[in-house]
């Protein structure tokens, strides 16, 4: 097996581990809250979010892997994560009031209010939509928020690409270690999906108002974090 | 309405809350920083041997270039290639290793960052193994 195989699989094992461990608690609430307010089907919209996110575990991955510096790749990245941050809380926090119906979804944003009327629409069509296409672009997001074993996976993903023979060795690298990692991370996030989401405990309304008052928290937590950070 | 009012507001200032909370528990524990990067090397012995450990450029932040620099009294045989493991004592931040080779100066030497935790944790430890001799741990804050 050459050394990329070898580091392939590395990350690909490294990712198990922190899914067991590290996420599960950092980010286990999220995807549960995201169960219990998904009424009946969970297994696609889950799958939408971690393609997501694994995609831009991936793309991150192909930037270190040209730069070959993770300095740079943090003094530049700091604001995005921040903006990335505050952006998923709100847009959470939003989903959670329009799945709780607590709030007549179409009072959140009028889809007649200008000028702004391009992101309007938006939260509009968001807080009508059942749609679970929604998951995609919410893991794309999320893939962005700081994480501690993602930048540690990606310091290992800079050092690969600054011994790349090539800047295009060097992003093939890094795209395939990080989507190895991002993939690790998957079963152990799908698991407490699904026992989140397990049909006998859906049986109560109860639990999806428990369920938008959990998404709701978890998009304040990411707010206070944003302006934390 | 109002009582799930209710559940959200009681939740949210919990979540508020949680950062302090930290400060109010270590108030009780007793800290397990062993270390003052911050000010300067630190001690920590293996196998009965001083081991020193820097830390530079000070202060110590997270997401910069740091130089580790280890020493250890007495011989080290050739080929034994130390190491530092950096990770949280408290959650595990992933395989972080940074690889020391010695320099002129008789000093093990290698780079390597501190990575952010985004809860806003601090403190970090830094284990220095001597492959076939043993292991210390430097436990530290930095700075974010």
């Amino acid at each position: 097996m050459s050394s990329t195989n070898t580091l392939i699989l590395a990350y690909l094992l490294t990712g198990l581990t922190i899914g067991l461990g590290h996420c599960i608690g950092m980010c286990g609430p999220l995807v549960v809250s995201f169960s219990l307010s998904l009424k009946g089907r969970i297994f696609v919209p889950h799958l939408l979010y971690h393609c997501g996110r694994i995609l831009t575990y991936t793309i991150l991955g192909g930037i270190l892997g040209a730069t070959g510096s993770f300095a740079v790749f943090a003094a530049n990245i700091a604001m995005i994560q921040k903006g990335a941050m505050l952006f998923a809380g709100v847009l959470i926090v939003v989903m959670g009031l329009a799945m709780s119906g607590w709030i007549p979804r179409t009072k959140i944003f009028s889809i007649n209010y200008s000028p702004a009327g391009f992101i309007a629409k938006g939260f509009g069509k968001l807080s009508r939509s059942q749609s679970v296409i929604f998951y995609l672009p919410m893991g794309l997001i999320l893939g962005l928020l700081p994480c501690g074993p993602v930048y540690t996976a990606l310091l290992g993903v800079a050092r690969a690409g600054m011994e790349a023979p090539s800047i295009y060795q060097g992003v093939l690298t890094g795209m395939a270690l990080m989507f190895a990692f991002g993939l690790g991370t998957v079963p152990a996030l799908v698991l407490v999906a699904k026992l989140a989401g397990m049909r006998w405990l859906k049986s109560r309304q109860r639990i999806y108002t428990i369920g938008a008052i959990l998404m709701m928290g978890v998009g304040i937590y990411f707010i206070v974090s944003a302006i934390r950070y | 309405m109002v009582l799930n009012c209710l559940y959200l507001a009681v939740f949210s200032i919990l979540l508020l809350l949680a950062p302090i909370a930290p400060s109010i528990a270590d108030s009780k524990v007793p800290a397990n920083i062993n270390c003052e990067i911050q000010k300067g090397p630190c001690n920590q012995t293996i196998d009965g041997r001083k081991v020193t450990l820097e830390v530079l450029p000070r202060p110590v932040k997270a997401m910069q270039d740091l130089t580790f620099k280890v020493s250890m009294d007495g011989q080290v045989a050739d080929g034994q290639q130390p190491f530092i493991k950096l990770n949280m004592p408290a959650m595990d931040m992933g395989n972080n290793r940074v690889p020391l080779k010695l320099n002129d100066n008789g000093v093990y030497q290698g780079r390597g960052v501190i990575v952010r935790c985004r809860s806003g944790k601090r403190t970090w430890k830094a284990t220095v193994v001597f492959p076939g001799i043993g292991s210390a741990d430097f436990i530290f804050d930095v700075i974010y």
